[in-house]
């Protein structure tokens, strides 16, 4: 059993950001010291792990909320976690598509600029956003 | 008229559930074209389409269900489609 300064510097993760974790309720402590100091185990440890990788993957608190509790139920199978990251691979990939939308409009508002030295208030980049009719990019 | 269903493989109640849904469409459009699309096979289609949640059923190029429907309503949205009177 380790205190939360310990946890922190076990997991590489702050101790504000871990009372955030408790708060919201994705780790819980083990029991408590005799002075009254919260005091958790290797299981809060693995937790904050799993946090860890599953924000790199993409996934939110609540979504990982969602999978720790499935990492404990019973009747849940590895499909029902599989399902949650082609779902986020999906989402990964809507926005992939709408950022590179927005990559071509930007470009298309580059190459109408061809005139740096121009003032400001002859800039087409201004003009153009001001606009109410850009037409969005052919995909 | 064209149905999509876009699933991950192996689930057995999303099979049974598609199967009863595979019935109840085919009972009210007779030249159904039924697709069950493998999501991980089409990422890019589905993404297109706007699926983001798993199962969805397009019909017609257009995303209705972002989750399995019951019988009931799929037969719904596909009588709206037909214009066909209950």
């Amino acid at each position: 059993m380790f205190t939360i300064g310990k946890l922190a510097s076990q997991t590489s993760v702050s101790n504000d950001t871990l009372r955030y974790y408790e708060q919201e309720g994705l780790i819980e402590p083990a029991g408590k010291s005799p002075a009254g100091y919260r005091l958790y185990d290797e299981d809060s440890a693995r937790r904050i792990r799993f946090i860890k990788h599953a924000q790199l993957c993409g996934f939110t608190l609540s979504e990982i909320r969602e999978l720790l509790v499935l990492r404990v139920r019973d009747k849940a199978c590895c499909g029902d976690v599989r399902t949650r990251a082609i779902e986020k691979k999906l989402q990964i990939e809507s926005k992939i598509c709408a950022m590179k939308a927005m990559s071509k409009a930007l470009d298309q508002l580059i190459a109408e600029c061809a005139n740096e030295a121009q003032p400001v208030e002859e800039c087409t980049i201004i003009a153009a956003l001001e606009r109410a009719d850009i037409a969005p990019p052919v995909q | 008229m064209k149905v999509e269903i876009f699933h991950t493989p192996g689930c057995s109640a999303c099979a049974a559930t598609q199967d009863e849904l595979r019935r109840v469409a085919f009972g009210i459009v007779k030249d159904l074209d039924w697709q069950e699309l493998n999501v991980l096979d089409e990422l890019d289609y589905a993404v297109e389409l706007g699926v983001l949640t798993l199962p969805s059923i397009v019909i017609d190029g257009k995303l209705v269900f972002t989750s399995m429907p019951t019988a009931a309503q799929l037969r719904a949205a596909l009588i709206e489609r037909t214009g066909r009177d209950e």
